[in-house]
């Protein structure tokens, strides 16, 4: 379909009347505490990975993400994720718990068609453009990065 | 169902929190609060060496953009600890090149390893508290200086 | 007999004998739970998939509606059913089980008066004695094929729906003199309506044209004052469709009282329900028409009631095709036979 006709203009301006729009400043509100909620978790298990195991700063971060998709992980299966995720929305979608729920959602809701084709195929069904396009970006980012300290710009 | 949801996240608050809460040693709150350990050295407490060590912290300790500062100095290499004040925290790398910079300048028969990772700073802090113990050998510390500059050197 | 553009006129009169409905956990906390025959407390049905326990209800609501009409299933001709599964696989096993003749319809969430008209129009001409005509949605199954998985985070806006998990069945014969019953007297098959929406979280405001086209349609083909009804009833247009399309009707010169002009997707689910804009799929207006509407019929509380299911027909693939969401709505009209 190409332009809107006339008709269609018409009732979409029509349609905008009553529809509901997303309360987007009360969204952003909530997902800024949420959101920030969870980081505190995350940093709090930082300190932990620090305090009592051999690690720094520098190399606490990997198994600290490990453990959040763990517990994200969890509250998906207990069903409790999608509930925090309506209220909070990016506030549980942006932090890496939401790239696990992503995953782990799917892998439940195909559970059904098997372990092979259903869980295996559709796992990242989400997820994989996340991880497609997170690994392009990070190529293209360093390429740059790489070309700009060969030409002695940075 | 909010309900629910509201105390499944105190509970992991809590239990990580209590986690955290390990002993009245000084060191157990040592990343949180500040501590302010003294310079040490892991051998001879000599006139000389003792001054050698308070100078530097001295000069580390000049920088505003940082507070707590721990010196150690073993055998060859002398482990300087710090904190960086919050919100400097995005120069930290800066900060740290700049300390090394500094002191590799002014004491230059010296080997320094600069940190302002907490992990590092908590483990000097703690061997700082077994070497107040008599009968901790030099060897043993010397040990575990080693190992703390090996995990400062560990990057992933 | 074939009346104005698009409509039918049903003489005859055929006859809604008994009907079953068969509905899931979260329908079961809603408000009509009185008027549905069975409840579950479990999102699987006891099946090991959604689109098994769907199927499960569907079955179900047939069974019921046969054995509450004190019917076998050799009495009966037909079994007419859709769903909005692909391929309308819950329906056609259903089909399987019932063992009965069996004409499988898609209208997407206007399944449910697809099917009544068509069983309707069989029976006025002699084409069967007795029909069953259902439909059946299942949430989380119509989430998974739809949306995304039922457990994913992601945030939905205030237009959006959540799709009933339940069936109805009716259960339907020729009209022999009696009285005292529901019948169907009429119907208006609806054309596709497309006035380039494409969100599929704004379902309500999708259908609405559609709506209002078929309900128009009807009162000029039947020469009809809206005020024949005691009640002009939506299938799933939800918060947001219900006002647009009462807004389009009074555009187009219908006279309607908004007190009479109701939604289903409103009414299965209590206000502290989190379903945003109201309810939808196809299990939705067959659900709230089989289950409540007619018990209150038969109470007396409406005498007339036109019965307007609407249907999105869209698909996953369409829409990610940036596709806009074609929409439909047949509208059937029931009422008490005196």
């Amino acid at each position: 379909m190409g332009g809107k006709t006339k008709e269609q203009k018409q009732y979409q301006s029509l349609e905008q009347k009553h529809e509901v729009k997303r309360p987007v400043l009360k969204n952003c509100i909530k997902a800024f505490f949420v959101g920030g909620l969870f980081c505190i978790v995350g940093q709090a298990i930082t300190y932990f990975y620090i305090y009592f195991f051999n690690f720094t700063e520098q190399t606490a971060g990997n198994p600290t993400v490990a453990t959040m998709v763990f517990i994200s992980m969890l509250l998906t299966g207990f069903g409790v994720y999608d509930h925090i995720g309506q209220f909070a929305g990016a506030g549980s979608a942006v932090p890496v718990t939401g790239f696990g729920n992503a995953v782990i959602s799917a892998a439940i809701e195909h559970r059904t068609e098997g372990f092979v084709l259903g869980v295996g195929g559709n796992m990242f069904k989400l997820a994989g453009s996340v991880i497609l396009f997170g690994v392009f970006s990070a190529f293209v980012v360093a390429l740059i990065k790489v070309l700009l300290i060969k030409w002695g710009v940075i | 169902m909010r309900k629910i949801l509201i105390t499944y996240f105190f509970v992991i608050v809590t239990l990580l929190c209590a986690c955290n809460n390990d002993g009245s040693k000084e060191s157990g709150l040592a990343l949180v609060k500040t501590t302010n350990p003294a310079p040490l050295s892991l051998e001879k407490s000599t006139k000389k060496e003792l001054d050698l060590i308070g100078a530097i912290e001295q000069d580390v300790e000049s920088f505003k953009e940082l507070y707590d500062v721990s010196v150690l100095k073993g055998k060859e290499d002398i482990l300087v600890a710090y904190k960086v004040r919050h919100m400097q925290r995005f120069h930290m790398k800066k900060i740290e090149k700049k300390i090394k910079k500094l002191l590799e300048d002014k004491y230059s028969q010296e080997n320094f390893i600069v940190s302002s990772d907490y992990k590092i700073f908590l483990e000097a802090v703690k061997l700082e508290e077994k070497l107040k113990d008599p009968t901790y050998s030099t060897e043993k510390a010397e040990k575990r200086l080693q190992e703390i500059i090996k995990l400062k050197k560990e990057l992933t | 007999m074939r009346k104005g553009k698009q409509s039918w006129i049903f003489p005859n009169k055929p006859v809604i004998v008994s009907t079953g409905v068969s509905v899931g956990p979260f329908e079961a906390n809603g408000k009509l739970v009185a008027d549905f025959d069975i409840i579950h407390d479990d999102l699987w049905m006891g099946e090991d998939s959604y689109e098994k326990a769907q199927r499960v209800l569907m079955e179900e609501a047939a069974k019921t509606a046969i054995q509450k009409g004190n019917k076998t299933k050799d009495d009966i001709q037909f079994f007419i059913a859709g769903d909005l599964i692909n391929q309308i696989t819950p329906s056609s096993m259903a089909a399987r089980t019932i063992q009965l003749p069996y004409i499988g319809i898609f209208g997407a969430c206007s399944t449910s008066m697809e099917g009544l008209a068509l069983a309707s129009f069989f029976l006025n001409y002699n084409g069967a004695d007795y029909v069953v005509t259902g439909a059946s949605s299942h949430n989380a199954a119509t989430e998974k094929q739809f949306r995304y998985p039922t457990e994913y985070g992601g945030q939905k806006p205030p237009t959006a729906q959540w799709t009933v998990t339940g069936a109805g069945a009716a259960l339907l014969k020729k009209n022999e003199n009696e009285k005292g019953l529901p019948v169907t007297t009429s119907a208006t098959i609806g054309k596709v309506i497309d006035l380039g929406m494409t969100d599929p979280y704004n379902m309500g405001g999708a259908m609405a044209p559609a709506a209002a086209d078929t309900i128009t349609a009807h009162f000029n083909d039947l020469s009809l004052d809206p005020s024949y009804y005691d009640l002009i009833l939506t299938g799933d247009l939800a918060k947001i469709g219900r006002e647009v399309t009462f807004e389009l009707l009074q555009k187009n010169g219908l006279n309607i009282e908004w007190e009479k002009f109701q939604d289903c997707g409103l009414m299965i689910y209590k206000d502290d329900q989190p379903v945003q804009a109201g309810a939808s799929g196809a299990g939705c207006s067959a659900a709230v028409l089989y289950g409540h509407i007619l018990n209150e019929m038969q109470k007396g509380t409406y005498k007339r009631v036109l019965v307007v299911a609407t249907g999105a027909l869209l698909s996953p693939l369409t829409y990610q095709q940036n596709e806009s969401i074609p929409c439909i709505a047949h509208a059937v009209s029931i009422e008490m036979n005196e």
